[in-house]
């Protein structure tokens, strides 16, 4: 029963993700992440 | 003391109006009195406390000031490792994390000054946002008995609130710092990813872990942050970018500044005393002079989803053996959780990394090419009563956490700056309050927003009636 629900609960995150990342470029990655955090930060970051 | 604030503080023992000693010991005596009622403390290193205070108060006399955390005393959630203190991680084991080194968010602290008055509860392995704990006891709201304090953070939310401690480290891989502020009626920020050393802290998941700030008023977390933030070495995922002056700005004021509120997603099926109250907030930033509008921000609800994933796979693989040889330890719902992780595919996981840089490239674009901050609730509703939170089989319980959280872990995903301030009261009693959320790093903006609301609010003033 538990193992069941559980399964159910794995099954709708992993089918959000499938249908989100279709169309991911080849070029992404995870390292991208942490880039895009410092390239988007603000300009202005000395007191 | 209950009236203290680190700033106040800080500035008093500097001007000789108190001493370290003194501050520390009637900290103790008030954990003595009050915390067998609202359990924030797992240990308490009397002695230890004790003796860096008279150490301290020796350093000043001798004309040495650390700076504006010189003799304040903190507290730090029971997942940072202290050389000579027990790291449970909110587990039945006692020593559960050991590391090399003293975490080093609490190094820094000390190093500027803070003395350890001990170790805090929280939710087991910081898995939980509701405060409650099976084998520490359950962090009790200091506002209202029998409502949840939030966590994971539980005991950092309720020492700093009920004045046990003039400020504590919390975690925030989905709002484990966010939840205990809001529901203990404190600020509490989770800072951008990078910005703060993970080192010496037990891990939940690497890539949403967060260690930040929680006190009584954004000027305290502020000058904790200061401590805190910077390139450390024993941190791979740590920032080399330059660490702001936070209290620079912070009288600033925020005419101008361009403020949005989410028109989707954050203020749905959300509680209308904390719609109201974030509302009202939102009313006081514009009064302030700040340029309010509305906006759609991209697919929160994936980015959840995104956040979930990834945490309950490396979760599931960092503590996979105490799920193996232990299971009996662990608390049911805590165990569902983790045992989640093992049947999502390596597949899965990557996928959602990837898409995780994808969403949040999105996400910050699309906000902030027109935005400074971005303002939501923290919790759908008050602090709910803590037995019917946690009442029902575990995947029940599993399912009223994920909502109870759905407002905080986009941002774990995304990454980003999110301030938790107080907004006002329900109507029983119960601390309201709204998130502050910024660019990648531009922490000074979230708490100078942040600051300019609370003093101009005042609900910071607020203390909670105990013993």
């Amino acid at each position: 029963m538990e193992a069941n629900r559980n399964d159910l609960v794995v099954a709708n995150l992993v089918a959000v993700i499938e249908r989100a990342a279709g169309d991911l470029s080849l070029a992404e990655e995870p390292a991208r992440f942490a880039a895009l955090l410092e390239d988007e930060a603000v300009v202005e970051d000395a007191g | 003391m209950s009236d203290w604030t680190i700033a106040s503080l800080a500035d008093a023992i500097r001007t000789r109006k108190t001493s370290s000693v003194e501050v520390v010991t009637e900290c103790l005596e008030r954990i003595r009195r009050v915390d067998g009622q609202v359990r924030a403390f797992i240990t308490v290193d009397a002695e230890g406390a004790l003796r860096a205070a008279r150490g301290l108060d020796q350093e000043l006399a001798g004309g040495r000031s650390r700076g504006p955390l010189h003799g304040v005393p903190l507290a730090y959630k029971d997942l940072c490792h202290i050389a000579g203190l027990p790291t449970s991680c909110g587990t039945k084991t006692a020593a559960y994390f050991f590391a090399e080194r003293d975490a080093t968010a609490v190094s820094r602290l000390r190093a500027a000054g803070a003395v350890t008055l001990g170790k805090l509860n929280m939710t087991e392995l910081a898995l939980g946002p509701f405060g409650d704990n099976a084998h520490h006891g359950h962090a009790e709201n200091p506002w209202r008995a029998g409502h949840a304090a939030g966590g994971s953070s539980s005991g950092s939310g309720v020492a700093v609130a009920a004045g046990l401690a003039l400020g504590a480290l919390g975690t925030d891989t989905g709002g484990s710092i966010r939840l205990p502020a809001a529901c203990c009626g404190i600020a509490g920020l989770k800072p951008t990813y990078g910005r703060v050393s993970r080192a010496g802290v037990m891990p939940l998941s690497w890539s949403n872990d967060h260690v930040g700030p929680m006190g009584r008023t954004v000027r305290d977390v502020a000058l904790m942050l200061q401590a805190i933030a910077g390139r450390d070495p024993l941190d791979a995922t740590s920032s080399h970018r330059v660490v702001p002056d936070y209290t620079a700005r912070l009288e600033q004021g925020i005419a101008g500044l361009r403020v949005a509120v989410p028109e989707n997603f954050f203020f749905q099926g959300v509680d209308p005393e904390i719609a109201d109250g974030v509302l009202r907030a939102i009313g006081v930033l514009e009064a302030l002079g700040a340029r309010v509008a509305e906006i759609r921000v991209p697919d929160p609800e994936t980015m959840s989803d995104v956040c979930n994933i990834v945490s309950r796979c490396e979760s599931a693989a960092v503590h996979a053996r105490l799920v193996r040889e232990r299971p009996e330890e662990i608390q049911p719902v805590v165990r569902t959780r983790l045992e989640l992780g093992f049947r999502i595919a390596a597949y899965d996981y990557l996928q959602a990394l990837r898409l995780r840089a994808r969403l949040a490239r999105a996400f910050i674009r699309g906000v902030f090419a027109e935005t400074d901050v971005l303002v939501a609730p923290v919790i759908p509703e008050p602090a709910p009563l803590l037995a019917r939170a946690i009442d029902g089989a575990p995947e029940e319980v599993a399912e009223r956490q994920g909502r109870f959280s759905r407002l905080t872990r986009p941002f774990n995903s995304l990454g980003l700056p999110a301030l938790a301030v107080a907004c006002g009261w329900s109507r029983d009693g119960l601390p309201l309050a709204f998130q502050i959320v910024g660019r990648p790093f531009d922490e000074a903006t979230v708490l100078r927003a942040g600051h300019a609301y609370e003093q101009a609010a005042g609900w910071h003033h607020r203390r909670p009636e105990l013993g």
